[in-house]
C-alpha cells in the first residue's frame, strides 16, 4: 500500500476511538468534558487529514486512472481491502467508490476476469450497506439490495463460460458470487431457496468439480448450506412452503450436524447459531411446538457465554432474542408468563454490550443489535423501548446523544417562549389538547419537546457509521442513505407505544415547511397532526447540525448568529414563519444559543455521571 | 211541445244509430205513456212506432239499458241502448280515465325528478361553491403560510373542475333536449384518445386504490374519423362513474379492441367490481336526472345526467350500449360505435428483421402482446421475467456477441424495480444500448428518475402497436440521427473553442486527443491562473466552452471560475464551464456550483460524456439563437 492508504487507514481507526464514549476515569466533570471536546477536535482533524489525503493522494489516482499502472491498481484493491474486512467496517463507501471505479475501468478494458472480480467486490461493499437497512420497510431498502444481487449475478453469469476462463481464483468468484446471490431481503423465501438450490446444485456438479479441482469446493458447499440454513431466520412463521421448509432442513441438519462434529473435536461449547436453525425448521416442519422452541430457544441464550464476544455468543446473547421477541410479537399471547424474562434478556444484552471491546467498528455486533431493535417487545415492567435505545446511544454513539440532547433543551426553550404568546400553538397534537389545565399543558408540551428532541434522530443507529465515526465528508450516494435515517427512527419509534408519538418528528424533522424540498417524501406536513413540533424540532436541529455537528460530515459551518439569519431568510421555504417569527429577536435566539450549550452540558454531565449504562 | 221534440229529436237520432230515444209523458196516476219514439227505440225494443206509443214504456224498455233526462214536470226523454254497448262505453271510458291518469303521474313523477334534479343541483352546486368559499377565506387569512394557501389553491382548483363539469352535463343534456347535439367528423388517433382517456382517469382510481386494468384488443385500423371528443366523453364517462361506483381496493377492468365488418366497429368494455346497480335502477339508467341511491352513494356527486348524455351520444352515432349489473356485484358497460377509417395504408416502420429484443417483464398478458407486435414486423422478441434473468442474459449475449437491438422493459418485475435493472444493464451494455420503458406510470412524474437510470425511450399503455415501433424505431433512428448528427456536428464542432485547463500533463494529453478527435479546437492552459489570463485576453464570445479541472497548482479551479465569472464582459457570466475531476463529495458538487460551474464531469473522463457534454452546449447555444 502507498502511505497515504496507510495513513488514511490509522486516521480513521483512532476516529473511531476518538469518538467512542470514554469512561470519567478520576477526572473531574470539567476535566472529562474538556477531553471528550478535544478528543472531537483531533477526530475533525484527522477527518481534515484524510480529505486531504484523498483529495491529493486518491483522487488523481482516480483521475487518470485508465491509465493507472498495475501497481497502482494492485495497491488500490488492497487498500480497498483494508477498508472492510469481515466483521470490521472502516469505510464501506470509500470500498464502494473504489471498486466501483475499478469496474468502469475493467468494462473499458473488457477484461472479462477484472470485471468479474470488480463485480464480485462491488456486491460485498453493497451488501455491508444492505445491512445497515434492518428494520426498514422493503420498499426503501430494496433499492440497496438490488444493486448488490444485480453484481453478484452479472458476476455468476459468467459460468457459462467457466471452462474458457483458465484462472482458479476468477472461477472462485463466480462460485462465490453464484451464492452470494442469495445475500439479502427477498420480496419471498422460496425465491431465495430456489436460488441456493440451484447453487448447490452447481457446487455439486461433479463437472466443475473436475474442471478446477484447486477450488475449495467442499468449503462452497458448506458456507451455501449455511446460507440456506440462515433462511430460516429470514422468514416468518408461514411465509415458507412446505417445499422451502424441505429445502431448507437438508441444509440445516448438513451444518447442525458438521458443527456438532467440529465443536466435540474442537472441544468447543455446541453450535449456537446452527443449533437455532436446527431446532427452528424442526418447530416449523411441525415436529416441534412453538411452546417448544421457545424453551429451547431460552436455553441456547442462557447457554452463551457472556464473556465471550465472537460471532457466535453474539448471535446467542443478541441475535437469538432477537428472533425470541419476533416470536412474541407474533404470539403477544406468550408474553405475559414470559415478561420476567424478557426483561433480564434485554438487561442482560446491556450489560454484554457495556463491556464489548472494539465496538463501534464491530459490524457484526451492530447488525445483531439492529435485528434486536426491530423486534423489541415492551411490557409493564420491562425496560422501554426508549430508555433502551437511549442507553445504546450512550454507549455507542455519544455524539448523537448529546446532540439529541441539545436538540430537546433547545426545543423546550423555543416552546416556553411560543406558549407564553399562544398557549394553543400545539393544539392539534390530540394528547395536548386534552390537557384542560394551563401549567399542566405546559409543562407537558416542554416535556414532550425535549423528549423529541431525545428521540428524533433514533434512526442513525442503523447509519453509526456515516455519523458517528465518519473519517471524511460524505459522497452523494451515502448522503442519499444518510436520508434513510428519518424512515428507520419512524419505523422504530412508531411500533412501541412508548414512543409511538414521536415517530412523525423522527420522520418529518428533515422536511421543508413547504413541502417543496426535504426528505422523507411520505411526510405530508398537512395531514400530520404533530406538524407543529415537528417543524420546532426540525428547525433546532438544523441549527445544531449548521453550527455544530453535521459540519463533520457534509462541510458546513456557520456561527449561531449566522445561522439564525440563514433561518430567517428561509420563513416559509423551510421553517415555519410562526417559529423564525420568534428568532428574528435576538434576545430569543440567545436564548436558543444558550439553551444548546446547556443541554450539552447536561448530556456530558450526563454520560459522565452514569457512565455504565 | 211533443212537435218540438219530434223535429229536433228525429235528426238527431238518425245520427246516432246505436241508441233509441222515447219521450214519455207522466199522467196523474202514475203511468207513464211514450208521446214519441224514434226508429232506433222501435230497433232496440222490436215494436213500431205505433205499439211503442200504445204501450206500457216501462215494459217495452225493461231489458234495455236506460238513461233518463227530465224535460219538464211531467216528461222525460228516454235514451235506450243495449246493455252490451253500455259496458264497452264504460271500458272505453275507464281505459281514457286510466290512460289521463298515467300521464298525469309521469308528468308528476317528471316534475319530481325535475324537482329532486334541481334539489340535488342545488346541493350539489352548494357543495364545491361552498368549498371554493371556504377555502378563499381559508387561505385569505392564512395568507402567509404558503403550504396553507398552497392546498387551499388545491382544494379550490378540484371544486372548480367537479363544478364546472356539472355545468356542462346540464348544458350538453339541454343541447340533447332541444335537438342542438352535433357531432363532427374528423380524423383522429385511437392511441391518442385512449392515452387521453388513460391520464383522465388513472390519478382518480389511484386515489382509490383501485386496481384499473386498460388493455387494448384487436384493432385494426388507428386513425379514424369521428367526434374523438364525444368519444371520449362516453368512454371517460364510463369509467368514473365505475370508479366511483367501486369500493377502495376494487378492480375495473376496461379493454378497447375493433372488429371489422363493412366499417370498423369500436368495442368498448368496462367492467368492475363495484356496488352494482338494482333490477328496478338498471331500467332507468338512461333517463336523466337519475342515480343510484343508498347509503353507500349518498357522498357521490354527480348530476344524474352523465348515462343519460352518454346513451344519447352513442345513438347520435348510430352505435348501443349494454349493460349488465347484479347489485353488490359489480357492473358490465358494453358498447359498440360503428367507426369510418381515416388512413387505410400505414407505412410499417422499417425496423430490421431479424433482429432479436429483449423484453424484460413479469406480466404475462403485456409480455405476449409486446412480443406479438414485434413478430408482426419480424423482429424476434425473448423475453425474461425478471431483473436477475435480463442481467445474466445480456451478460452471456454480450460475451457470446449477439447483443439485442434493444431491451423493453417492462411496469413490473417480480424481483427488483424497473430502473434498478436500467441502471445496471446501462453499466454493463454501455451508453450506446437502447433501453425502452413500457410503462402505465404518468411519464412526465418518473422523467428525471428514469432518464438518469439510463432509459432512452417512453412507450405508454395502454399499448399500441404503432407507439410501441415509433418509439422502437425512433430510438434507432436516434442512433442513425447520432450518427449523421456526429457528421454534421462534427463540423459544428470544428467550430468549437474548448479551453482546456488541466494542469497533469498526461490529462491534457488525453483530453485533448478526444477533443481533436472531433474536431474542436482546443487551446491549453496549466492552472487556474493561466486560464484566466487565457480567457481575459481572447475576444468576447472566442472560447464555447471551458473544462476546469479542479485541483491545480497556482491557482485552483473554483478560484479561476470565481475570477472569470466576476468579469465586465459578456461572455464571463455566460460561459459554460465544466469542472472535470474525480472529486464527488457533496461539498465538492456544491462549491464547483458556487463557484459558477455550470456541470460536472467526472474522471476518468468517459469520451461519450465528453461529447455529451459539447452537444448540450451546441444545443443550448443553438437554443438561446
Amino acid at each position: 500500500m502507498q502511505p497515504y492508504q496507510e495513513e488514511y487507514i490509522a486516521n480513521l481507526k483512532d476516529i473511531a476511538v476518538l469518538t467512542a464514549r470514554k469512561s470519567p476515569e478520576d477526572r473531574s466533570f470539567e476535566a472529562y468534558q474538556e477531553a471528550f471536546l478535544n478528543d472531537r477536535k483531533q477526530a475533525e482533524e484527522k477527518a481534515k487529514r484524510n480529505m486531504t489525503l484523498l483529495k491529493e493522494e486518491l483522487f488523481p489516482v482516480l483521475d487518470r486512472l485508465f491509465e493507472a499502472s498495475e501497481e497502482e491498481i494492485c495497491e488500490l484493491r488492497e487498500f480497498a481491502g483494508k477498508l472492510t474486512s469481515v466483521g470490521e467496517e472502516l469505510d464501506v463507501g470509500l470500498f464502494c467508490q473504489i471498486h466501483q471505479a475499478l469496474l468502469s475501468l475493467a468494462r473499458h478494458r473488457k477484461s472479462r476476469k477484472d470485471i468479474i472480480q470488480e463485480l464480485y467486490w462491488l456486491g460485498i461493499g453493497r451488501n455491508s450497506l444492505c445491512n445497515k437497512m434492518v428494520g426498514l420497510d422493503s420498499q426503501d431498502s430494496e433499492k440497496y439490495v438490488y444493486k448488490m444481487r444485480l453484481c453478484f449475478t452479472e458476476a455468476a453469469a459468467y459460468l457459462k463460460y467457466f471452462d474458457d476462463i483458465e484462472d482458479t481464483e476468477t472461477r472462485g468468484y463466480i462460485m462465490r458470487s453464484r451464492a452470494n446471490m442469495a445475500l439479502g431481503k427477498f420480496k419471498s423465501v422460496s425465491e431465495r431457496v430456489r436460488i441456493l438450490k440451484q447453487t448447490l446444485q452447481i457446487m455439486q456438479d461433479k463437472g466443475y468439480q473436475e474442471k478446477e479441482p484447486d477450488l475449495p469446493w467442499e468449503k462452497y458447499i458448506y458456507m451455501t448450506h449455511q446460507l440456506m440454513a440462515a433462511s430460516i431466520s429470514y422468514s416468518r412463521e408461514n411465509t415458507m412452503t412446505s417445499q422451502d421448509i424441505a429445502d431448507i432442513m437438508e441444509s440445516v441438519y448438513i451444518v447442525y450436524h458438521k458443527r456438532m462434529q467440529e465443536a466435540v473435536e474442537q472441544k468447543e461449547r455446541p453450535p449456537i447459531k446452527s443449533a437455532f436453525a436446527y431446532y427452528a425448521i424442526t418447530y416449523f416442519c411441525g415436529l416441534d411446538t412453538l411452546e417448544g422452541l421457545l424453551t429451547k430457544m431460552e436455553a441456547l441464550i442462557d447457554a452463551a457465554d457472556t464473556s465471550d464476544y465472537s460471532g457466535e455468543s453474539m448471535y446467542g446473547i443478541i441475535s437469538i432474542p432477537a428472533f425470541y421477541c419476533q416470536f412474541m410479537q407474533q404470539y403477544p399471547e406468550k408474553i405475559p408468563e414470559r415478561k420476567e424474562y424478557i426483561e433480564g434478556l434485554y438487561r442482560r444484552i446491556l450489560l454484554y454490550v457495556e463491556d464489548s471491546p472494539k465496538a463501534s467498528e464491530n459490524a457484526t455486533l451492530f447488525f445483531y443489535l439492529r435485528q434486536l431493535s426491530a423486534t423489541f417487545v415492551e411490557t409493564e415492567d420491562s425496560i422501554s423501548y426508549g430508555e433502551f435505545i437511549q442507553k445504546l446511544q450512550k454507549r455507542f454513539a455519544p455524539d448523537i446523544y448529546v446532540h439529541s440532547h441539545a436538540v430537546g433543551r433547545a426545543a423546550a426553550v423555543l416552546c416556553a417562549i411560543i406558549l407564553e404568546e399562544d398557549v394553543s400553538f400545539f393544539d392539534d397534537i390530540d394528547f395536548i389538547r386534552r390537557i384542560t389545565d394551563l401549567q399542566e399543558k405546559k409543562d407537558a408540551i416542554l416535556t414532550y419537546a425535549m423528549e423529541c428532541g431525545v428521540f428524533h434522530d433514533v434512526g442513525k443507529m442503523n447509519f453509526m457509521s456515516l455519523y458517528s465515526q465518519t473519517g471524511r465528508q460524505w459522497f452523494e450516494e451515502e448522503y442519499e442513505m444518510a436520508r434513510l435515517h428519518t424512515m428507520v427512527g419512524e419505523a422504530c419509534l412508531a411500533l412501541r407505544s412508548s414512543t409511538s408519538r414521536f415517530a412523525d418528528i423522527a420522520k418529518g424533522h428533515h422536511s421543508w415547511y413547504d413541502g417543496t424540498h426535504g426528505y422523507p417524501e411520505s411526510y405530508k406536513r398537512l395531514e400530520c397532526s404533530y406538524r407543529q413540533m415537528v417543524d420546532v424540532i426540525g428547525l433546532v436541529d438544523w441549527l445544531d447540525n449548521v453550527t455544530e455537528t453535521g459540519r463533520f460530515y457534509t462541510g458546513f459551518r456557520k456561527s449561531f448568529r449566522e445561522a439564525a439569519d440563514e433561518a430567517v431568510s428561509l420563513e416559509g421555504k423551510r421553517f415555519s414563519p410562526l417559529l423564525t417569527a420568534r428568532l428574528r429577536d435576538r434576545k430569543v435566539a440567545e436564548q436558543i444559543e444558550q439553551a444548546f450549550e446547556e443541554g450539552r452540558r447536561e448530556a456530558y454531565h450526563g454520560l459522565y455521571k452514569n457512565f455504565q449504562i | 211541445m211533443p212537435a218540438k221534440f219530434v223535429v229536433y229529436g228525429g235528426m238527431e237520432m238518425e245520427n246516432k244509430k246505436k241508441k233509441g230515444y222515447l219521450v214519455v209523458e207522466w199522467a196523474g196516476d202514475g203511468k207513464a205513456k211514450a208521446v214519441y219514439a224514434d226508429s232506433g227505440a222501435c230497433m232496440l225494443t222490436g215494436m213500431s212506432v205505433e205499439e211503442l206509443l200504445l204501450s206500457d214504456p216501462v215494459q217495452a224498455a225493461k231489458s234495455l239499458d236506460m238513461e233518463t233526462i227530465r224535460l219538464d214536470d211531467e216528461h222525460e226523454l228516454w235514451i235506450l241502448d243495449t246493455l252490451h254497448n253500455r259496458r264497452q262505453r264504460l271500458a272505453e271510458l275507464e281505459k281514457m280515465n286510466a290512460a289521463l291518469e298515467d300521464a298525469l303521474n309521469a308528468a308528476e313523477a317528471a316534475n319530481r325528478a325535475k324537482s329532486n334534479f334541481l334539489s340535488n343541483m342545488s346541493h350539489d352546486i352548494r357543495t364545491p361553491m361552498n368549498a371554493i368559499l371556504g377555502m378563499t377565506s381559508i387561505g385569505l387569512s392564512y395568507i402567509d403560510e404558503k403550504p396553507r394557501v398552497l392546498d387551499c389553491l388545491h382544494k379550490i382548483q378540484t371544486a372548480s373542475t367537479h363544478l364546472m363539469s356539472l355545468v356542462n352535463d346540464v348544458l350538453d343534456m339541454s343541447r340533447i333536449d332541444s335537438g342542438r347535439l352535433t357531432l363532427n367528423e374528423e380524423v383522429f388517433s385511437l392511441a391518442d384518445s385512449v392515452h387521453d382517456i388513460a391520464v383522465i382517469v388513472r390519478p382518480q382510481a389511484e386515489q382509490k386504490n383501485q386496481s384499473l386494468l386498460m388493455e387494448i384488443g384487436q384493432i385494426y385500423e388507428e386513425n379514424l374519423i369521428g367526434d374523438a371528443l364525444r368519444l371520449r366523453q362516453i368512454m371517460v364517462n364510463i369509467i368514473n362513474n365505475a370508479v366511483k361506483y367501486t369500493q377502495e381496493g376494487g378492480s375495473i377492468h376496461v379493454c378497447i379492441g375493433e372488429r371489422e365488418k363493412d366499417l370498423v366497429w369500436l368495442d368498448f368494455l368496462c367492467e368492475d367490481n363495484g356496488i352494482g346497480m338494482s333490477k328496478e335502477f338498471l331500467e332507468k339508467i338512461f333517463l336523466p336526472f337519475e342515480r343510484v341511491s343508498n347509503t353507500t352513494t349518498s357522498k357521490i356527486e354527480g348530476t344524474g345526467l352523465g348515462m343519460a348524455i352518454v346513451k344519447n351520444i352513442i345513438d347520435r352515432m348510430g352505435g348501443v350500449i349494454h349493460v349488465e349489473s347484479r347489485e353488490g356485484e359489480g357492473s358490465r358497460f358494453r358498447v359498440e360505435i360503428p367507426m369510418t377509417i381515416a388512413s387505410k395504408s400505414r407505412t410499417a416502420p422499417n425496423l430490421p428483421k431479424g433482429q432479436t429484443v429483449l423484453i424484460t417483464e413479469s406480466r404475462d398478458a403485456r409480455a405476449e402482446q409486446i412480443a406479438g407486435y414485434l413478430e408482426e414486423e419480424g423482429l424476434v422478441p425473448v423475453r425474461v421475467n425478471t431483473g436477475l434473468e435480463a442481467v445474466t442474459w445480456l451478460t452471456e449475449a454480450q460475451c457470446e456477441d449477439r447483443m439485442p437491438c434493444a431491451m423493453l422493459l417492462g411496469q413490473e418485475l417480480d424481483d427488483m424495480s424497473v430502473l434498478d435493472l436500467a441502471a445496471h444493464v446501462r453499466g454493463l451494455a454501455g451508453q450506446a444500448f437502447p433501453i425502452l420503458l413500457v410503462s402505465e406510470e404518468d411519464w412526465a412524474e418518473m422523467e428525471y428518475r428514469a432518464t438518469r437510470a439510463g432509459v432512452n425511450a417512453f412507450v405508454p399503455c395502454p399499448l399500441f402497436k404503432s407507439r410501441l415501433l415509433e418509439s422502437l424505431c425512433g430510438l434507432m433512428g436516434i442512433s442513425r440521427k447520432e450518427e449523421e448528427e456526429k457528421e454534421g456536428v462534427d463540423a459544428d464542432f470544428a467550430r468549437m473553442r474548448v479551453l482546456l485547463v488541466e494542469d497533469n500533463a498526461l490529462n491534457q494529453e488525453i483530453a485533448m486527443e478526444l477533443l481533436s478527435l472531433i474536431g474542436v479546437q482546443v487551446e491549453v492552459a496549466e492552472n487556474g491562473a493561466r486560464a484566466v489570463e487565457i480567457f481575459e485576453a481572447a475576444e468576447e464570445g472566442h472560447f464555447d466552452l471551458i473544462l476546469m479541472d479542479i485541483q491545480m497548482p497556482v491557482m485552483n479551479g473554483y478560484e479561476a471560475t470565481k475570477r472569470i465569472r466576476r468579469m465586465k464582459r459578456k461572455d464571463a457570466q455566460t460561459i459554460w464551464i465544466v469542472a472535470m475531476t474525480a472529486n464527488a463529495f457533496v461539498e465538492d458538487i456544491r462549491l464547483s456550483r458556487e463557484a459558477g460551474m455550470n456541470e460536472h464531469c467526472s474522471k476518468p473522463v468517459d469520451p461519450e460524456r465528453l461529447q455529451e457534454i459539447l452537444r448540450s452546449r451546441l444545443k443550448n447555444e443553438a437554443d438561446a439563437v
